[in-house]
């Protein structure tokens, strides 16, 4: 028996690195899984566990409607939406256009108010539900060079609590998970810069007080209990899942 | 302000120092002490009693000499510090007694002893924590539990004493002091080593004793007058930023 078995998910973002490995997850707990992104291939070749692809921008309000009509025509009711859709511009606010700025801001920020705004509807009527999603570390602390992408994830974390705070009522849980570094397309990008992410791998695993970064498992791992009915008492809470990197002050090389 | 004379603890040295130098500058009668004698270089209008404030009686006995000095006594700041580099599985019941004497129960000592006449004159409390109470550094951790336990005191001495008493705290980022140079001294490339630190700091410094002053000059001010229950950190930027920074790599 599945910690999620019966349930109805949808993953935004569901054929990222990240995304597939939560609907892989939820797939083995017995849950059925929608996996919502651009493209079927997505962002990344790989697994998708047993999950129903659906087309969906997530800057779109069209098609957050057409997407959530067909959650229930087919299901009905939705159990759980992971809003993990989501996109870095590694600039300064110098080097950011307002055009750069829209675009980040309608994916990560627009796009989980869009998707959440449509799916209320349907976690009604699965009697209770959760959403979770994506902020990151970057809310509360800078990487250099990502200012636009730290706003949307402080907006993410702001917006979590006020839904947690409108919805609870309901039933209605919400978290946000605030990955540190995990191994993804997205990191490799950011390591870009300074080299790749093979020659900095000891140097990044040394930072981390575990000794290594991030997987996409292990992030699923989290999403996975935040949204089953053992987390049924959390909510509006931001939960860091970093390795332990950021409960320390900057690790100087003396 | 309406009382000028504060108690400022530590002042022997460093933060404490530039704490009573910046108090007697603004006008505000200071007596400070420390463990050992009065340094030789304190200013004359500074008044010191030696004393350790993680013994209760001496910690009443510094508030009634302050008092015997100036009458009322509308300011107190708990600067006394002590550092410990170990982890928990090498800290011995000693080293504990030393770092949570001073940081946790001189600290508490001292509210406690101000309080009494406090809560009716009225009064400010600033109180040193440090960042290392909020996020570690290795290595030190019953001092980084130390800070956090100042924080959290500051936040009850807020909610169960005002409208009477203000109580803030400051923490300090990387203070530059002899501490620090010593640091880097042990370091293999010590140059290498200043430089990668001074890179990790938004404003491409450390800290000056000094720094610290002005934020607890502000706070003790009529300026902040509705400013209590808060921790400030003056750091230079150094934990607004990530631990992990791919370009000092």
């Amino acid at each position: 028996m599945g910690m999620l078995t019966d349930k109805v998910a949808l993953v935004t973002g569901g054929r990222g690195g990240i995304g597939r490995a939560i609907c892989s997850r939820f797939a083995r707990e017995g849950a059925i899984v929608y996996a919502a992104d651009l493209t079927e291939g997505g962002s990344l070749a790989g697994p998708t566990g047993d999950s129903s692809f659906v087309k969906l921008d997530v800057t779109s309000e069209e098609d957050a409607k057409a997407t959530m009509a067909r959650v229930a025509q087919e299901c009905g009711k939705l159990d759980i939406l992971v809003n993990a859709a989501g996109i870095e511009i590694e600039k300064t606010i110098e080097e950011t256009s307002l055009a750069d700025w829209n675009r980040i801001f309608s994916i990560n920020v627009t796009g989980t108010f869009l998707s959440s705004k449509y799916a209320l509807p349907l976690l009604r009527k699965s009697g209770g539900g959760s959403i979770i999603n994506f902020g990151s570390y970057d809310g509360f602390i800078a990487d250099p060079g990502l200012a636009a992408y730290c706003a949307t994830k402080g907006a993410v974390h702001a917006l979590t609590k006020a839904m947690a705070c409108d919805h609870g009522p309901e039933g209605i849980r919400v978290n946000a998970i605030c990955p540190g570094y995990v191994d993804t397309p997205m990191l490799k990008n950011f390591f870009r810069d300074v080299g790749d992410i093979e020659t900095l791998d000891a140097a990044v695993r040394n930072v981390h007080p575990l000794r290594r970064y991030g997987t996409p498992d292990d992030v699923a791992n989290l999403v996975n209990w935040l949204a089953s009915d053992e987390a049924r008492y959390a909510s509006g809470q931001l939960w860091v899942l970093d390795g332990g990197l950021t409960a320390q002050v900057q690790q100087m090389r003396l | 302000m309406a009382n000028r004379a504060a108690i400022v603890t530590g002042g022997s040295r460093g933060i404490g120092r530039a704490i009573v130098d910046r108090f007697i500058a603004d006008g505000i009668e200071v007596l400070t002490c420390g463990r050992g004698k009065r340094p030789a270089d304190l200013d004359a209008r500074i008044a010191w009693v030696q004393a350790d404030v993680a013994k209760t009686d001496d910690a009443e006995m510094i508030v009634r000499t302050a008092q015997d000095y100036f009458g009322t006594i509308g300011i107190l700041v708990n600067n006394a510090g002590v550092q410990l580099e170990k982890t928990v599985a090498t800290t011995t019941d000693e080293d504990w007694e030393l770092v949570m004497g001073v940081n946790a129960r001189g600290t508490f000592n001292m509210c406690r002893a101000a309080l009494k006449d406090m809560e009716e004159t009225g009064g400010v409390i600033v109180n040193i924590g440090s960042v290392s109470g909020v996020v570690s550094d290795p290595s030190m951790a019953v001092y980084n539990a130390s800070k956090a336990f100042v924080h959290a005191l500051t936040r009850s001495i807020a909610v169960d004493h005002g409208p009477k008493v203000r109580c803030n705290a400051v923490r300090p980022g990387w203070i530059a002091t002899g501490m620090v140079d010593g640091a880097f001294a042990l370091a293999d490339d010590p140059a290498a080593a200043k430089a990668d630190a001074l890179q990790r700091h938004a404003m491409r410094r450390f800290g000056k004793p000094e720094d610290i002053a002005n934020i607890v000059a502000w706070l003790v001010s009529d300026q902040a007058a509705f400013v209590t229950g808060q921790c400030f950190t003056s750091d230079g930027g150094l934990t607004a930023a990530s631990p992990l920074q791919p370009g000092l790599f």
